[in-house]
């Protein structure tokens, strides 16, 4: 009864958040394209600095000397990234403008389903957007995606989510203690696109190659780019693999206890109640 | 048999001051000061105050979506603070304020969600939602999305979805604010006829209209600056106070005060309302003319017994700050 019960939650949360987000079809059109638009002036960029697509400094640092689809792969992939932090964190927060977060607080169930619920949402929604972006890659850019490596990057990227959920659950319980997503969101965002070899590798700088370590999103790319770019397989990166997992716990843990340690706060302090 | 028991309950919030260089002053504000107050199985019990009595942070406490700081309470039996999910199972509530539905979702969406989070199944939560939807007139328009209902139309989803899981026990913060007249007669007589004497669920409700907690409820506790400070009937509390009729003379002009008599004076947008309490009306009558007459032009003077109002102008010196339509 009672993961019967937690399952009619989940589902019950996915279709509330899909039916709100269909309210809104301009926004829907605008993540399926705007990743791939964000990214194309570093193409034309790159391609005006080497005089082509190609280019051996680059390949000495990331191993291909083909700069387009590593930067469309880091475009991609950072949608994840994007949905979770704009998407997941920001939902509580919409909650409480709307009204509502009380009485999903003041509610008997346990609150681990809804906000599973509102990840699987985020799931569903970033994965439909990431699948517009890479045919618009394939159509536009002519990027490759052979078939057998379908499997191993959708490996990679629930390996990625579930680390990104840990991390926006706790962005989630600091935002109903902060009452404002935006500026903490921008600056993990930011942070995100600057330690982690979304538009460049981090092998440019010690400093940027050190703090990437710790952001999951530097392995999942790693990964993903090692299977579409140089060819190699899950085996070949089993160590990238390892390090995401262990990175994906943790945050875990760590989201899941920030959120109910800042929810007891904020039942103590009164803040759920105010806007 | 007592539904729900508050023991001693204290709630203070912090309310940040002045920043002095890298400090910032806090004041400790005590919004529910030392509450005991006991409400019986199947009663239809009122706090009245005015806005900032602290009505509003007791029914939080009561619903555990606030930790009390000192007491506790029990609902049906179970602790706020030791067993908040028993309390939230056997709990509705509606809490004030216009915006506590999804106004992208249709009411029944609205209220499928909600049923989901308190454990029905599909089938029950379908019947439910059919029954509400009916009894609230509100089939017809029952795939619209809120943001197409009038404020009444969504008090009456928002009370919907506080009965969806049938509690024993609801705790109605202010049902009736900003409603029409029409939808607010429609709310009161399903939550006094209804909710209360058919399904004879016991009821805390909350609300600053005077008229309203006379009509509705079986006992009414007065709280004012977080304090409890009678709890009666609305009989008893006007029979207890000592003045038997009340002087109301509603006039034009700029009153604010009468050197000579103790009155409550109401600046309203058209007139202004003048109400003196006293033994005997007719004995002081002539002179409170007079005074008035000086300063305003009269529209029309009665002599009425005592209202809950008075009575509580009378206990807590504190006006209410909106009148009842």
């Amino acid at each position: 009864m009672n993961s019967f019960y937690n399952l009619s939650i989940i589902s019950a949360e996915v279709k509330k958040c899909l039916k709100i987000l269909l309210c809104y079809p301009m926004e829907l059109v605008f993540w399926c394209i705007f990743p791939i638009f964000w990214a194309v002036p570093f193409i034309f960029q790159g391609n005006a600095l080497v005089g082509g697509m190609e280019s051996e400094a680059f390949s000495k640092l990331t191993g291909t000397t083909q700069f387009m689809p590593y930067i469309l792969i880091g475009a991609v992939l950072n949608t994840y990234v994007l949905s979770a932090l704009y998407g997941m964190s920001n939902s509580l927060r919409e909650e409480s403008y709307w009204g509502t977060l009380e009485l999903i607080l003041g509610s008997p169930c346990s609150k681990i389903p809804i906000l599973l619920g509102k990840a699987l949402n985020e799931a569903v929604t970033s994965t439909i957007f990431a699948v517009m972006q890479i045919f618009i890659c394939v159509i536009i850019f002519g990027l490759d995606v052979a078939v057998n490596q379908i499997l191993p990057i959708m490996l990679i990227v629930i390996l990625l989510m579930l680390g990104l959920y840990g991390l926006s659950i706790a962005l989630a319980g600091i935002t109903i203690q902060i009452k404002q997503s935006h500026s903490l969101i921008h600056t993990i965002e930011y942070l995100f696109y600057l330690f982690s070899p979304v538009r460049y590798p981090v092998n440019i700088n010690p400093w940027i190659r050190m703090v990437s370590l710790v952001i999951p999103l530097t392995y999942a790319l790693t990964v993903v780019r090692g299977i579409m770019l140089l060819d190699k397989s899950l085996i070949n990166l089993w160590q990238n693999v390892v390090i995401l997992l262990a990175i994906d716990i943790g945050l875990i843990v760590l989201g899941y206890y920030i959120f109910f340690y800042i929810e007891k706060r904020a039942r103590k302090s009164g803040i759920i109640s105010t806007y | 048999m007592d539904n729900i028991i508050v023991s001693d309950l204290t709630k203070k919030f912090v309310k940040k001051g002045k920043r002095k260089l890298l400090r910032r002053e806090k004041e400790d504000i005590l919004a529910v000061d030392h509450i005991s107050v006991k409400v019986k199985k199947g009663e239809l019990f009122g706090l009245l105050g005015p806005n900032g009595a602290g009505k509003t942070t007791l029914v939080k406490c009561l619903a555990t979506l606030l930790i009390p700081d000192e007491g506790t309470a029990t609902i049906d039996g179970h602790d706020i603070i030791t067993d908040p999910i028993s309390v939230r199972k056997i709990l509705g509530i509606t809490t004030g304020g216009e915006r506590t539905l999804y106004w992208k979702l249709s009411a029944r969406d609205n209220l499928k969600y909600f049923a989901s989070l308190y454990g029905l199944s599909s089938k029950d939560a379908e019947e439910r939602i059919d029954y509400l939807l009916d009894i609230m007139d509100l089939k017809k328009k029952q795939h619209q999305r809120l943001e197409k209902y009038s404020t009444g139309m969504r008090q009456k989803v928002s009370i919907a979805r506080a009965i969806l899981h049938d509690p024993k026990i609801l705790l109605l913060d202010e049902p009736t604010l900003g409603l029409d007249p029409s939808f607010s007669m429609f709310l009161r007589s399903f939550i006094k006829n209804d909710l209360n004497k058919k399904e004879g669920k016991t009821i805390l409700l909350t609300t600053h209209y005077m008229d309203e907690a006379d009509q509705l409820c079986d006992r009414i506790a007065f709280v004012d600056r977080g304090k409890l400070i009678v709890v009666d009937t609305s009989k008893n509390l006007k029979r207890n106070v000592s003045k038997n009729e009340a002087l109301e003379i509603k006039c034009i002009g700029n009153i604010d005060k009468l050197e000579n008599f103790n009155a409550h004076i109401k600046n309203k947008k058209d007139y202004t309302k003048i109400r003196i309490l006293h033994e005997n009306t007719e004995d002081i009558m002539d002179d409170v003319l007079k005074d008035v007459k000086e300063r305003a032009k009269i529209l029309s003077v009665n002599v009425t017994r005592p209202t809950l109002e008075d009575v509580f102008v009378h206990l807590t010196g504190s006006k209410l700050e909106d009148e009842y339509e």
